[in-house]
């Protein structure tokens, strides 16, 4: 600029010439001056300009727009102090052509009245000009006119650097070692730097504000594994982010094309995922889930959800979210499993108190072909051998045999533990089963049972054993609730029935009965109103049913005792039982008496 | 020929009524059985039973209590109780009461022999 500046034309004078000719002449000179500046100041805004656009660093913006402003009016300083409004304090300064020691009090000085003329200015949003600080009143004693004067300053002018919409962002001053107030050049420049650093400063702060923004989202994106994406169906153009790149583990800027995409689909969900492509076309809303093999071969499960729109020419734009749900899905195998080891230790912490009824369930049998067969043998060494009578009992040792062995069949179905499986289960058989494996401990309870089981009833689809082992633990916890009962006989109903689409089954007991208050607090894991109870039957048996899709609640009775009962979905009537077990099945209501020996 | 002694079973479980009077056959003895300590009471085998082969555990009455109600009928009929209840805590109680033996299911041959053989010196 100052090149500029020597570049303007010096014309010397002629001796022959008129004052008329001086007259022109100094016209000239000056219309050549005003054009140079104006040259000057156009070049001038246009590098500072460029500067910003090509995004520099703001306090080099400030310190090129301070030069700017020295090179084009002589014996002025400049300085520009944005402002943080949160303070609100100067921050940031730049002073180039004052020494840092001016620079360094001003760095996070308040903006206030007192604090400078710059306070005034960015407070009333008005220029300030201090012709002489050291003679005007307003400054007499303060620090800054100290601070001014020790510099061998004179005058200050401060103007505000405001924003389009009318925010103070900093203010801009010109110091000059002399008392002096702007010339109307020095003012139109002026008014130009602070309009260039309002430009300046906003744009540096929107950036600021959306590297932020971005900077959250980038975060955000990354601790909730889930990233955004858009993509134009038409020409298969894809707009990833960098977390949507991390979780296809594919390297950020990489092309992305649908081939790219099925390349990393898991194969037995490339069906669906082509499906839900196919299907994009036509600008359906996207929500699946799918799994994704990484290229270490893990395997990862994301769930994608994405809206269409459609651009001016109509076609389908779509703007999603994919999220890793990988480790969201793997707990849910891990609380399965949990569950089913649960099941597990509730059915063995059963055992204990089962041994006695598979000791007899077994023992009866044998007892049988133990008699049986010595009576084979004593009838074929009789003379003559009574072969007739020794066929008869070999028959029955057969029988017994099978009951035996059916009796081992129950068992190792109950107390083995395995995954969880689906089929159609009879609930009255499922029942009859439990039952048939209880009977010891209900005649040693004394308990008063009967069965009013649902001719009718649908099957349910479910884990057979999982909703025997909640049978089997509502048994025991209404003959645990009734151990104390000696005034009333200790009756206990079991009932089937169908409930609008559904099959309930309730265990009704003449037992201590329930506060209704807590009886919701019964199904807490490790709750427990029994002494020696590990209270993790009713929470395993709750939570059984509820992965049947079924509920399992416990009420008060109207008389003594509760009634604790399941619903389940009803399956099809169609389904065939998958698997019949020899148990009888008692499809009519009738009673029976097990009066124990044990008391 | 002399008469035999009779020897009745009380037992709920069917596959001992059809096995155990058999083998009581087979024995010597006269066998009858019942599936209820009530069926028993009401049938007239009782001042005929010479020893007595119950089941400890019943629907209805249970082996002790048709125990201490042939004892208030003042029947002294030997008692040999079964249990397929392998730790049935009864057992010294039963023995204590007059029981001669507590068998436990499945017993052999020779463990009833010795304890039918007991119940008909009683006699």
């Amino acid at each position: 600029m100052k090149s500029a500046r020597t570049r303007v034309p010096r014309r010397k004078g002629s001796e022959t010439c008129a004052m008329s000719s001086d007259i022109e002449d100094r016209t000239r000179r000056d219309e050549a001056l005003r054009a140079v500046r104006a040259e000057t100041a156009l070049a001038g805004e246009k590098q500072l300009l460029e500067m910003i656009a090509s995004g520099r660093a703001l306090p080099d913006v400030l310190r090129a727009l301070c030069r700017f402003f020295e090179a084009a009016a002589a014996d002025c300083f400049c300085g520009v102090y944005p402002i943080e409004w949160s303070g609100p304090t100067f921050q940031n300064g730049v002073a180039p052509s004052l020494s840092p020691s001016y620079l360094a009090p001003v760095e996070g000085l308040p903006v206030r009245r007192d604090s400078a003329p710059c306070g005034i200015a960015a407070i009333e949003k008005t220029q300030v000009v201090v012709e002489d600080i050291d003679s005007d009143p307003y400054w007499a004693g303060s620090a800054y006119r100290a601070h001014v004067l020790t510099h061998g300053l004179r005058s200050v002018w401060s103007t505000p650097i405001s924003s389009l919409a009318g925010h103070v962002l900093g203010t801009f001053c010109i110091y000059q070692r002399t008392p002096a107030r702007p010339s109307p050049h020095q003012q139109a420049l002026i008014d130009q730097i602070t309009h260039i650093a309002s430009i300046a400063i906003d744009r540096a702060r929107s950036e600021a504000a959306l590297k932020r923004s971005e900077a959250y989202l980038a975060e955000a994106q990354k601790l909730s594994l889930t990233g955004s994406f858009g993509w134009r169906v038409a020409d298969d153009r894809h707009y990833w982010s960098d977390q949507t790149f991390r979780i296809f583990e594919y390297d950020v800027g990489t092309p992305i094309t649908l081939r790219l995409i099925l390349q990393r689909v898991h194969p037995q969900d490339l069906h669906l995922v082509r499906q839900v492509i196919a299907e994009a076309a036509d600008g359906c809303a996207i929500d699946c889930e799918c799994r994704l093999v990484t290229p270490d071969g893990s395997v990862k499960h994301v769930h994608i959800v994405a809206n269409a729109t459609r651009d001016r020419d109509g076609h389908v734009e779509y703007i999603g979210a994919i999220q890793d749900v990988t480790a969201h899905r793997l707990s849910e195998a891990a609380l399965g499993k949990v569950r089913s080891e649960l099941a597990h230790v509730a059915r063995v912490t059963s055992l204990g108190a089962l041994t006695a009824s598979i000791a007899h369930e077994v023992n009866q049998p044998l007892s049988g072909i133990i008699t049986n067969a010595s009576t084979c043998l004593r009838m074929l060494a009789a003379e003559p051998p009574n072969v007739e009578g020794a066929r008869e009992t070999a028959r029955r040792t057969l029988r017994d045999g099978n009951r035996a062995s059916d009796v081992i069949t129950r068992l190792r179905l109950l107390f083995t533990r395995r995954e969880a499986t689906t089929e159609s289960v009879d609930v009255n058989e499922a029942t009859q089963e439990v039952l048939a494996l209880s009977r010891m401990e209900l005649q040693q309870n004394r308990v008063l049972l009967r069965l009013e089981l649902d001719d009718a009833l649908p099957p349910v689809t479910g884990d057979r054993v999982q909703l025997q082992q909640v049978i089997l633990n509502l048994l025991r916890n209404a003959m645990d609730a009734m151990v104390g009962v000696d005034d009333r006989p200790r009756r206990l109903v079991i009932r089937t029935e169908r409930d609008d689409g559904r099959v309930r089954l309730s265990v009704q007991d003449a037992g201590i009965g329930l506060d209704p208050h807590g009886a919701e607090k019964l199904f807490e894991t490790f709750f427990t109103t029994k002494l020696g109870g590990m209270g993790i039957g009713l929470s395993v048996s709750r939570s059984i049913i509820e992965s049947h899709r079924g509920q399992l609640w416990a009420s008060p009775n109207d008389g003594p005792g509760a009634t604790f009962a399941f619903t389940l979905p009803a399956g099809r009537d169609d389904e065939p039982p998958a698997r019949a077990l020899a148990a009888a099945r008692a499809t009519h209501a009738r009673d029976a008496t097990y009066v124990g020996d044990a008391r | 020929m002399a008469t035999r002694s009779l020897v009745s079973v009380v037992d709920d479980d069917e596959s001992v009524r059809e096995s155990l009077p058999d083998l009581l056959r087979e024995l010597g003895f006269s066998a009858q059985a019942f599936s209820s300590a009530e069926e028993f009471l009401e049938s007239d085998s009782i001042a005929r039973t010479q020893c007595l082969i119950l089941d400890v555990a019943m629907p209805g009455m249970s082996g002790p209590e048709l125990q201490r109600e042939l004892r208030q009928r003042h029947h002294r009929i030997p008692i040999v109780f079964i249990t397929a209840h392998r730790d049935d805590p009864l057992r010294p109680r039963l023995i204590e009461q007059g029981a001669v033996d507590c068998l436990f299911k499945p017993f052999s041959e020779t463990a009833l022999i010795e304890a039918l053989t007991v119940a008909l010196r009683l006699n």
